[in-house]
């Protein structure tokens, strides 16, 4: 997607290796972490159900080196930010307005960015994967997969290509 | 408007106590006037915790005794628990009621089911839903936060349920969570189920035939709020500590034997294990992979449940041991272990494993041979169709086996172009979608459920004909007798009943086992697993009738099950014998409310009580009811070739009744007992209608004569001419 590829993000490894469950154990302890309650619209992290044939994959922010959504920020640098050391962009939720233009400039379908209302419900707020950036050790939702089936790396390779041959058509 | 902040919850309309876990509403839907309304769930808790036990207290107070499960006054009470998308365990699963069309007689029956149709009604702001009344014309019900509508399902009725799942899912995203019936809801087939995601279903009590009657296809649900549990520490304790989760990669396997345990037989299939619902630190449904479906040359994968296990090849029973039902803690290991196989590695340490470990050997019964593809065409159409696998693989394709092997077919086509054959894909095709779309004369019959065909069919002949091919390996190979039709109580087939489908097990076991079927409507044993410390078990052998740890266990199991659909948990999860404060650390977990073991376990008597009036006042409930119902299976010879004594068996109810403060003569619970639980008012009601017994002066003491069970005395018969 990126001809500049991604920083260290989320990846969903193949079912050779670890099969996601469909727990949402990732998204519940992304909200919880992060917010203190779970929601769609919480959390970093999605999983897309795949409702009858159990089949179930990540959708969560790859870190584009080129960060469009960054870009696309009308106050750059206070409410989405960039780490530097690494790579990882984020959401400053104290000066996030929720405008929504980095979800819109997202280049995933659908967009890793998500809004949540915010407190007193005065408005809404950007939500996207930071890799846990405020806490020691490997980001919540690696932390707590039971089945240990995500991981961090920097390849983009979509899990889907790497799939288990009992999978044929996953996507 | 859901709620989007923890401030919402806490200051929500009627939440005095401040409580976290719940959204705060249930709604009600009127489909005959299309009347949405709403119903303060802090009404109901924490007295009624959640789940099963607010829908006991909402159906005792507004489903009028007589109702029939496809009447307008019949109701279908759903409901989350408090744990219910908080990321406790198991908190995913959820719970309903209804007068259940399975059930023989029609009588108030109830499930759970897994997904995440809960979890997601939850964010849309609402704990539960109360469907009543009868539209004219299919419709389906829409939700997405504020927004409740019941729509024309024109297009929607006569899918399967897959392909109603895709098409709901296709009109409001793959983010919408669907519950949905298929042809056999439709067509009021009694054993019809409803299914949410990965094929979960409420299965038991026919309820996709009371959503039939009521033209109700399926309910979608999408919301934007949030859940909020209390204590972030403690849900992270039990995260961890819950049954020892893994923490290891589940990969999907390449497999080359399936099959019952001890009698596996080769072929080849990829495997893996997945949660049934959110937040679930387990694993414990294994997926079949690229499996042949029964209605295109496209493969599909599909959940195995412990039941499909026996439409691959069904010559001998399920394995069992000792410990099983009477683990020592030592050696105990959660059913959720047994099915993702990542039981640990036995303590040979333990002073008793001999005991708990010793097997128990089962049935040879020779039902039908290996066909891996047969066995998942059949797991398909069930799951296509929306009907209840465990009455179609455990009841019907056992009897289909037997009538044919004892010749009680010969000369009938049971309405079907292909040969009587329970090993053939073609005729289990036919049979089983002639029944689902009530073609044919036998397949209208067989639509009523097993229960209802077989008295149609001809009761003596096709329930009470003995089967001569069942072959105990506890007695080396000695042929003990079953009846061809495998029914325990209340129009249910057997499930530990000692005899037919798990029926390895011992005396004290399947006692027990029994006795929870018999104070029950549904098969109990899918929801109430009956589980006691290894501590008693030689104590239960020695008199299995008369030991009162026995009695005590029963309760608890019972107790066990309610909290469990209440606080919401599932069946492998919970109990813990050993961690009897685990629920209540969930229940205080989710809403922050100090919950102790003590007033859970009140709250499930009081559910229990509830459960038990209704019984009483709806259906006539008495000790001599529900006696008969269980007393044919019980004379059923057991694995060791015993069955019950007619004045023991008494005698163990008795024990029953008086430790749960019921008379001994009527089954009904004294007014003490209801005041003691804080049930005065149903008390009231019970003794208005003349449903209070007074405690007598002496002991009852007059069981009367057994029921005439044709099945024993064919058997003798048999005998005597031999």
């Amino acid at each position: 997607m990126s001809g500049e590829g991604y920083a260290d993000h989320v990846v969903q490894y193949a079912p050779d290796y670890s099969l996601c469950t469909g727990c949402e154990t990732c998204a519940i302890l992304c909200g919880l972490t992060h917010f203190e309650v779970t929601g769609p619209h919480v959390s970093g992290i999605h999983v897309n159900l795949g409702t009858r044939d159990c089949i179930h994959h990540i959708e969560v922010c790859q870190q584009c080196l080129d960060r469009p959504c960054y870009e696309a920020c009308p106050k750059k640098d206070e409410a989405m930010c960039f780490d530097e050391d690494t790579g990882v962009t984020y959401v400053n939720q104290e000066h996030c307005i929720g405008c929504g233009m980095c979800m819109k400039a997202c280049r995933f379908e659908p967009s890793r960015i998500t809004l949540r209302r915010a407190e007193k419900r005065k408005g809404w707020r950007a939500v996207k994967c930071d890799l846990c950036r405020d806490k020691e050790g490997m980001p919540t939702c690696i932390t707590h997969c039971p089945v240990r089936c995500i991981g961090l790396a920097s390849d983009s390779v979509p899990v889907e290509a790497g799939m288990h041959p009992a999978i044929p058509n996953a996507l | 408007m859901p709620n989007y902040t923890l401030d919402d919850i806490r200051n929500h309309e009627g939440n005095d106590q401040h409580l976290l876990g719940y959204s705060g509403k249930i709604i009600r839907i009127n489909l005959t006037t299309r009347d949405v309304s709403f119903v303060d769930t802090y009404q109901y808790v924490p007295k009624y915790v959640g789940g099963r036990m607010v829908i006991n207290r909402i159906f005792w107070d507004e489903v009028e005794p007589g109702t029939g499960a496809f009447d307008e006054g019949n109701k279908f009470i759903y409901m989350t628990g408090p744990t219910t998308g908080t990321g406790i365990p198991a908190g995913g699963r959820s719970a309903a009621c209804a007068i259940g069309a399975a059930n023989s007689p029609e009588q108030y029956a109830w499930g759970n089911i897994g997904g995440w149709f809960a979890t997601e009604l939850k964010y849309a702001g609402y704990d539960g839903l109360i469907v009543e009344g009868k539209a004219a014309d299919p419709v389906y019900i829409h939700i997405e936060d504020d927004t409740i509508e019941v729509l024309p399902a024109d297009d929607l009725w006569g899918l399967r349920v897959h392909e109603a799942q895709a098409a709901l899912e296709e009109r409001y995203g793959h983010d919408a969570k669907s519950m949905v019936i298929g042809p056999a809801g439709e067509n009021l087939v009694r054993i019809a189920s409803i299914t949410t995601g990965n094929d979960c279903v409420f299965a038991k009590g026919g309820f996709g035939a009371v959503w039939g009657s009521k033209k109700l296809k399926a309910i979608t649900v999408r919301g934007s709020g949030v859940i909020a549990p209390a204590d972030m520490e403690r849900l992270m304790y039990l995260r961890y500590h819950m049954n020892n989760p893994g923490m290891r990669p589940s990969p999907v396997l390449h497999m080359t034997e399936i099959g019952v345990p001890g009698a596996e037989f080769p072929v080849e299939y990829d495997r893996g294990n997945v949660a049934c619902s959110p937040g679930c630190n387990q694993h414990c449904n294994a997926l079949l992979m690229n499996g042949r479906s029964a209605f295109s040359d496209e493969r599909v994968n599909h959940i195995e449940k412990c039941v499909s296990i026996c439409t691959f090849d069904y010559r001998s029973d399920i394995p069992t041991t000792v410990g099983m039902f009477w683990p020592t803690k030592e050696n105990y290991c959660a059913p959720c272990k047994l099915l993702s196989r990542e039981f640990p590695e036995p303590d040979f340490s333990d002073p008793n494993f001999e005991g708990q470990g010793q097997p128990l050997a089962p049935d040879i019964l020779d039902f039908w041979g290996p066909d891996y593809d047969r066995g998942t065409i059949v797991n398909d159409l069930c799951n296509e169709y929306g009907i209840d696998k465990w009455e179609i693989i455990i009841w019907m394709m056992p009897w289909l086996a037997m009538c044919k092997a004892e010749g009680l077919f010969d000369g009938m086509d049971l309405g079907c172009e292909a040969p009587i054959d329970v090993e053939s894909e073609a005729f289990l095709r036919e049979f089983i979608t002639n029944l689902v779309y009530r073609r044919t004369d036998v397949g209208n019959i067989f639509a009523e459920g097993m229960a209802r065909a077989i008295r149609t069919l001809g009761y003596e002949t096709f329930s009470e004909t003995i089967y001569h091919g069942r072959y105990s390996q506890m007695l080396d190979g000695k042929r003990i007798d079953l009846p061809v039709s495998l029914e325990a109580a209340w129009g249910q087939s057997v499930h530990w009943q000692g005899r037919g489908f798990e029926g390895a097990i011992e005396k004290p076991t399947w006692l027990a086992m029994s006795l929870i079927n018999m104070v029950s409507t549904r098969d109990a044993q899918t929801v109430e697993h009956f589980h006691a410390k290894y501590d008693y078990h030689d104590e239960a052998v020695a008199d299995p009738y008369h030991c009162p740890h026995t009695i005590d266990a029963i309760m608890h199991t019972q107790n066990a099950a309610e909290i469990k659909d209440s606080v919401m948990s599932c069946e492998w999860q919970s109990p813990d014998l050993w961690w009897p404060t685990m629920e209540a650390e969930m229940y205080a977990a989710a809403t922050g409310y100090p919950m102790t073991e003590q007033e859970l376990d009140e709250a499930a008597c009081r559910s229990k009580l509830l459960f038990r009036a209704i019984l009483i006042r709806d259906h006539g409930r008495c000790r001599r009811q529900e006696i008969e119902s269980i007393w044919r299976i019980l004379c059923v010879p057991d694995s060791n070739d015993e069955v019950a004594d007619w004045e023991s068996w008494n005698e163990m109810v008795d024990l029953y009744y008086e430790a749960r403060g019921w008379d001994l003569e009527t089954g009904w619970p004294y007014r003490e007992t209801y005041e003691r639980y804080g049930l005065a008012d149903v008390a009231d009601e019970m003794e208005r209608r003349g449903l209070v017994p007074k405690r007598p002066s002496e002991r009852w003491h007059d069981y009367g004569e057994p029921p005439s069970v044709l099945f024993a005395e064919n058997r003798k018969r048999e005998e005597q001419l031999a």
